[in-house]
């Protein structure tokens, strides 16, 4: 586990799901977690704090997943932040289109623990390894 | 793919009596439209949400039960099972968002969770069922119209979307056992896959 201090921020518009993924960081052991409900909120929120990490939907309105991403990836003060897509849209065309934009890692919903666990983790060695 | 995911029923057909088409859907399935149509289901101890844009009529009907993890936690907010249930509810939410509805314009309302799966091991899983999809629609404040839930009849519902209109017909006599043995087969495809979207690497 990376240090359980990371700032994550999840983006979803079902507050629902917002909980659950809130819950489960904190099962692996990630408690400072903050939460937004759509991509525009969230870029605002990135933009003002220290974040160290995104967890986003794709679907939700005003702004999607995709285009926050791609926000994120054009503006070089939070450029460099790791982003996990944890999406219902599950089509081979939307997982591409996450990775060309600069996606970190994607994850089809429903999920299991174990799964957001390791793909975390995998995000966290490669960030590590450039770093290094 | 072990992938559990819902899918768009692909069940259409004529319905004589209300004379329009119509879209069945099966456990595991939705249906949303447009059109001036009718989605039908068959419900026991499973749950159908009928959730519609109340200005511009676009709405749609699921059907799911959440799977038994079998484990003590299984009722907490972050266990498979809930897991399962709001995804099964956010597809067919997010079908209808992608196709032009407004959240705010939601109604949604509720069917099944029937005690009817008397060999079940768990203690009545058509309440739990019930139970999620109330608390789901109150957590996402989504305004419930109109419910029939509970007791220990399978349901026929009838959803004409454009409208909002539900007709619902309790089963008190079931000629078959169909209906149940489609549900223990969906309960048990549940459980024996891993409720969880693969992983793309990348």
């Amino acid at each position: 586990m990376a240090n359980p201090n990371t700032k994550f921020l999840v983006v979803d518009d079902f507050s629902t799901m917002r909980r659950i993924v809130r819950n489960l960081l904190k099962e692996l052991g990630y408690s400072n977690v903050e939460e937004a409900e759509d991509g525009a909120i969230a870029l605002g929120m990135l933009k003002a704090g220290n974040f160290d990490f995104v967890v986003s939907d794709w679907n939700m309105p005003n702004m999607d997943g995709l285009t926050m991403l791609q926000k994120i990836r054009s503006d070089p003060a939070i450029a460099h932040l790791p982003v996990l897509m944890v999406t219902a849209e599950a089509k081979k065309e939307n997982i591409i289109a996450a990775a060309q934009a600069g996606a970190n890692g994607y994850v089809v919903k429903p999920f299991t623990a174990v799964t957001l666990d390791e793909k975390l983790n995998k995000i966290f060695e490669k960030l590590e390894k450039v770093g290094a | 793919m072990s992938m559990l995911e819902e899918e768009i029923s692909t069940t259409l057909y004529f319905d004589r009596t209300f004379d329009c088409n119509a879209a069945k859907i099966s456990p595991g399935e939705y249906y949303f439209t447009k059109q001036d149509m009718l989605i039908v289901t068959v419900l026991g101890s499973c749950v159908s949400a009928c959730i519609r844009d109340s200005i511009s009529g676009i709405g749609g009907m699921n059907h799911f039960m959440l799977p038994d993890g079998g484990n003590a936690d299984k009722d907490s907010p972050v266990s498979e099972s809930m897991r399962y249930g709001t995804y099964a509810m956010e597809v067919l939410i997010n079908q209808l968002l992608k196709n032009g509805a407004k959240r705010e314009n939601l109604e949604a309302k509720i069917f099944g969770g029937g005690n009817v799966l008397r060999s079940f091991t768990t203690t009545n899983v058509g309440d739990r069922n019930a139970d999620f999809v109330r608390r789901f629609l109150k957590e996402e404040r989504i305004r419930v119209t109109g419910e029939d839930l509970n007791d220990i009849y399978p349901r026929k519902v009838y959803f004409f979307p454009k409208t909002g209109k539900v007709l619902v017909k309790k089963l008190k006599q079931l000629n078959n056992y169909t209906l149940v043995k489609r549900e223990e087969a969906y309960a048990s495809k549940l459980k024996t896959n891993d409720v969880a979207g693969d992983v793309e690497l990348f």
